[in-house]
């Protein structure tokens, strides 16, 4: 264990948030997706693969990356909003299997089309020039763009929060997700809020994802894999509570840069062992609500 | 045998910071009807809950036959002869109505045998047709349970309640979304059923129960408002004022 | 009541008639291969139908069962030199201990959680497995699995040829369906009816529901162990992938495809999947499109599966 300072430890730390930023972002998509529509939502992996692909595709007809930040979510939310209206919906009621199943053969699809138009192999996905290189943070020097992973995420974070509780929409969304009646009731376009939700969850998915791809390339299985640790997050965090997503999320980053310190052969499976010990003593995850999955 | 079948000790039950039931103190005679009453949100429901086991209090005991059972895992209830029907009801609605009482007597047989045809197990389909004849639904025997009208449902329910033998059978608002004619024969049935064991039920609509229980509690904002025969709470002041206030329904 | 006249006679001898099918069914087929997989992958579906079909519960773990099964398998043949038979036990027991470990913690989870929690903890298992790679070759798949000559009581079988193949391995899937159909009529078939179609009526019945799925979990382990050592058997190899996740899905699509609350539907669901695997691939690399949109169509338009809408066309 030579050469473990607490300095290094310290950007480790930071490694770790900045990951556990990207987890955050997929969580908060895939907790809302759940907390309002009860749609868990097995090709969120896919979706933030296709965040990253739009990117590329983006920045190949000449966006530049901080354009692509905006317009990623936002032309993948729209595929999400097409899915949501001719895939998951004639889903509701059908039982909380259906959309879940649903979703995964629409993975499947995904993943194959990203195949077809960019090939079986991984593709290279340069740091922003404005973002390479490392900044002096104080004990050390850290990769800028992870920094800025951060920084978009806690960005991120206090804009839904703002949409969803200052804004006559996010109203709307918080008492649909409460009691769909109600909202009915008052002449409310039910639809169109699940709608609104799916996307905002799909284009959180693909932020992620472009997020994630200077990190380590865009593949068309990038999303498989996370998508398992995506659940590990929601769980821990309790299905439907954004603030779990956010604790979660940042607490799982970090104990996958801290194992990856110390026992690198164990960084993934702490995840799961994380997981683990947290059903034991709360099975319902930090924030979740107990007897909410019956 | 004591003459008292259950206790409950100051049980009290809160939902966060909503209280939902003051500790209560009361006591149920053996052999007897009593029927829980009050207004809604009076806690009859949260109390009946704490009864039944379907959640433990926040404080408080429950006695039953001498024994603390507080706390007891929901599955071990029958076994104790305890027995109960839910406000929802609930049956195994793909599943024909006579094997539905079926699985409920087997539970007392054979629970994780792997091997032996379920057919095998003498006796049980025989007093399992008994009890759908107690109840009155036999000619409904071999139809699923879920295509049965809601006061057939109710019924069935009972008889999987019965199942158990229990010596105490908890109904939680057995009349429930009942049409009159349903409510009636229900209400010939508990009385039929509290002549051979304690009933205790819990039920919104006071007049109903006036007439058949021997003893009523009365709850209202969740603590003990008053307890007595059917007389004394016509008698009890209190009493009035409360269901006054807020009309039956 | 003639379809229930004639659900009863299917019933009353679906020994009969799977026997009599197992016997033919490997000269219908365009190769022997094809039959055995949808043998194993068929066993392998009503593994995890007998938790999903027959109980409710969804769970996207399964590929560590099968896995489990097949690297238990391998590990006994490969490593300790076991006899064949030894190394389906094995397999058998393999399934069942990770189902045991699996289940501990995820029963505790309920309905959605579930279906998330055995994922995680199946990835779990595949991490595990390709970090340990002195024992199961990591990322290469264990190999060397190898199996040619099957010593029944002095009687020898050459395993290499694909009919002698199929025939063991469908014995064994004969006998798995004879168990599986004995524990569907029995006592505690009665009991995961009842947990499936209400929980709390069966609690108040006297059932731990708890135990119920437990031991349910750890049966249907069996199950998919036994499934996954017939699969090394067959392969001669464990690739890695078979614990990864997209087996779970694998397993969870057949079922659906074919019928999840019926007990030939995974089978049948297992048969028409490879098969169509098979087909595609002819003619396009990307079976996956294929396969993924018409899992899609199944959920949205025949949510009973191909078997199920069968009977119910049946039952009209």
């Amino acid at each position: 264990m030579d050469g473990i300072t607490p300095d290094l430890i310290i950007l480790q730390l930071f490694t770790g948030l900045a990951l556990g930023a990207i987890y955050v972002l997929l969580a908060l998509g895939m907790s809302l997706l759940f907390g309002m529509l009860t749609v868990v939502n097995f090709a969120h992996g896919a979706f933030y693969m296709l965040g990253a692909y739009i990117g590329i595709v983006l920045l190949g007809i000449g966006l530049n990356f901080w354009m692509c930040l905006l317009f990623v979510p936002l032309v993948v939310g729209s595929l999400g909003l097409l899915a949501e209206r001719f895939l998951i919906r004639p889903l509701y009621g059908r039982g909380i299997d259906y959309p879940l199943l649903l979703t995964f053969g629409l993975s499947y699809m995904m993943v194959e089309c990203v195949r077809i138009v960019f090939g079986t192999q991984g593709l290279p996905f340069d740091t922003p020039e404005l973002l390479q290189g490392a900044s002096d943070i104080g004990i050390g020097y850290f990769p800028t763009y992870r920094l800025f992973v951060i920084g978009v995420a806690a960005m991120v974070l206090v804009l839904l929060w703002l949409f969803l509780e200052r804004t006559p929409y996010g109203l709307i969304i918080r008492a649909g997700a409460r009691d769909p009646q109600i909202v009915r009731i008052l002449g409310i376009d039910v639809g169109r809020v699940w709608l609104v939700v799916f996307g905002i969850g799909t284009g959180l998915a693909a932020l992620a994802g472009l997020l994630a791809a200077p990190l380590q390339g865009a593949s068309p299985e990038m999303g498989n894999s996370i998508l398992a640790e995506a659940f590990v997050v929601t769980v821990v965090g309790g299905m439907g509570s954004l603030v779990g997503a956010v604790i979660a999320g940042l607490l799982v980053g970090v104990v996958v840069s801290m194992t990856s310190l110390f026992q690198p052969e164990m960084a993934q499976v702490s995840i799961f062992a994380l997981m683990a010990v947290v059903l034991l003593i709360r099975p319902q995850g930090f924030f979740g609500r107990a007897g909410l999955m019956s | 045998m004591s003459d008292i079948i259950l206790t409950t000790e100051g049980v009290a039950k809160s939902f966060g910071k909503f209280r939902a039931l003051s500790g209560i103190t009361a006591s149920f005679p053996r052999g007897k009807l009593t029927a829980i009453i009050g207004p809604n949100g009076a806690g009859k429901s949260t109390y009946f809950n704490l009864i039944s086991g379907a959640f433990p209090p926040s404080a408080g005991r429950i006695v039953f036959e001498g024994r603390d059972i507080t706390g007891t895992a929901q599955h071990r209830y029958a076994a104790l002869g305890i027995a109960k029907s839910f406000q929802i009801t609930t049956v195994f609605p793909q599943v024909t109505v006579l094997e539905n009482v079926r699985v409920a007597l087997q539970a007392l047989v054979s629970r994780f045998n792997i091997w032996m045809p379920r057919g095998d197990l003498a006796g049980l389909a025989e007093k399992a047709a008994d009890l759908l004849n107690v109840v009155g639904i036999s000619q409904h025997r071999e139809r699923l349970a879920g295509s049965l009208a809601h006061g057939e449902q109710r019924a069935l329910e009972i008889a999987m309640a019965l199942a158990s033998n229990p010596r105490l059978l908890l109904l939680d608002e057995p009349t429930a979304g009942m049409s009159p004619e349903e409510t009636r024969s229900m209400m010939d049935l508990i009385v039929k059923l509290a002549s051979e064991r304690t009933v205790i039920l819990v039920e919104h609509k006071m007049k109903l129960v006036m007439g058949i229980s021997d003893r009523l509690l009365v709850l209202h904002h969740g603590e003990l408002l008053a307890e007595g025969t059917p007389d004394d709470i016509r008698r009890n002041e209190t009493v009035k004022r409360v269901y006054l206030g807020q009309r039956e329904h | 009541m003639l379809p229930a006249e004639f659900v009863a006679r299917c019933k009353r001898h679906r020994v009969v008639l799977s026997v009599v099918f197992l016997l033919i069914f490997p000269l219908v087929m365009p190769f022997k291969a094809i039959a055995v997989n949808i043998l194993i992958y068929g066993l392998f579906a009503l593994g995890f139908n007998l938790l999903f079909g027959t109980l409710g519960l969804l769970s996207f773990g399964h590929a560590a069962l099968f896995g489990g099964g097949a690297y238990a398998c391998g590990i006994a043949i490969v490593h300790y030199g076991a006899p064949w038979w030894l190394g389906i036990f094995a397999g058998l027991l393999g399934g069942m201990l990770i189902a045991a470990i699996i289940g501990a913690l995820a029963i505790r989870t309920r309905g959605i959680y579930f279906a998330m929690v055995t994922l995680a903890l199946a990835q779990c298992v595949y991490f595990v497995a390709y970090q340990a790679s002195d024992f199961t070759g990591g990322e290469n798949g264990l190999r060397g699995i190898d199996v040619r000559d099957i010593n029944l009581f002095g009687l020898h079988i050459n395993f290499v040829d694909p009919l002698n193949r199929y025939y063991v391995v469908a014995a064994f899937v004969a006998a798995a369906l004879f168990v599986l159909s004995r524990i569907l009529a029995s006592p505690f078939g009665a009991v995961l009816e009842a947990v499936r179609e209400n929980e709390a009526r069966a609690r108040a019945c006297g059932y731990d529901v708890r135990a119920t799925r437990f031991v349910a979990f750890v049966i249907s382990g069996g199950f998919c162990g036994l499934a996954g050592a017939l699969q090394a058997l067959h392969l001669s190899i464990v690739p890695i992938e078979t614990l990864y996740y997209q087996t779970s899905g694998l397993v969870v699509m057949m079922a659906l495809l074919g019928g999840m609350g019926t007990f030939f539907g995974p089978f049948i669901g297992a048969g028409v999947f490879l098969l169509l695997e098979n087909l595609v691939s002819l003619w396009t690399v990307h079976w996956q499109l294929v396969v993924g949109a018409a899992f899609v169509a199944c959920v949205l338009f025949f949510p009973r599966g191909i078997w199920g809408t069968i009977l119910l066309g049946r039952a009209k």
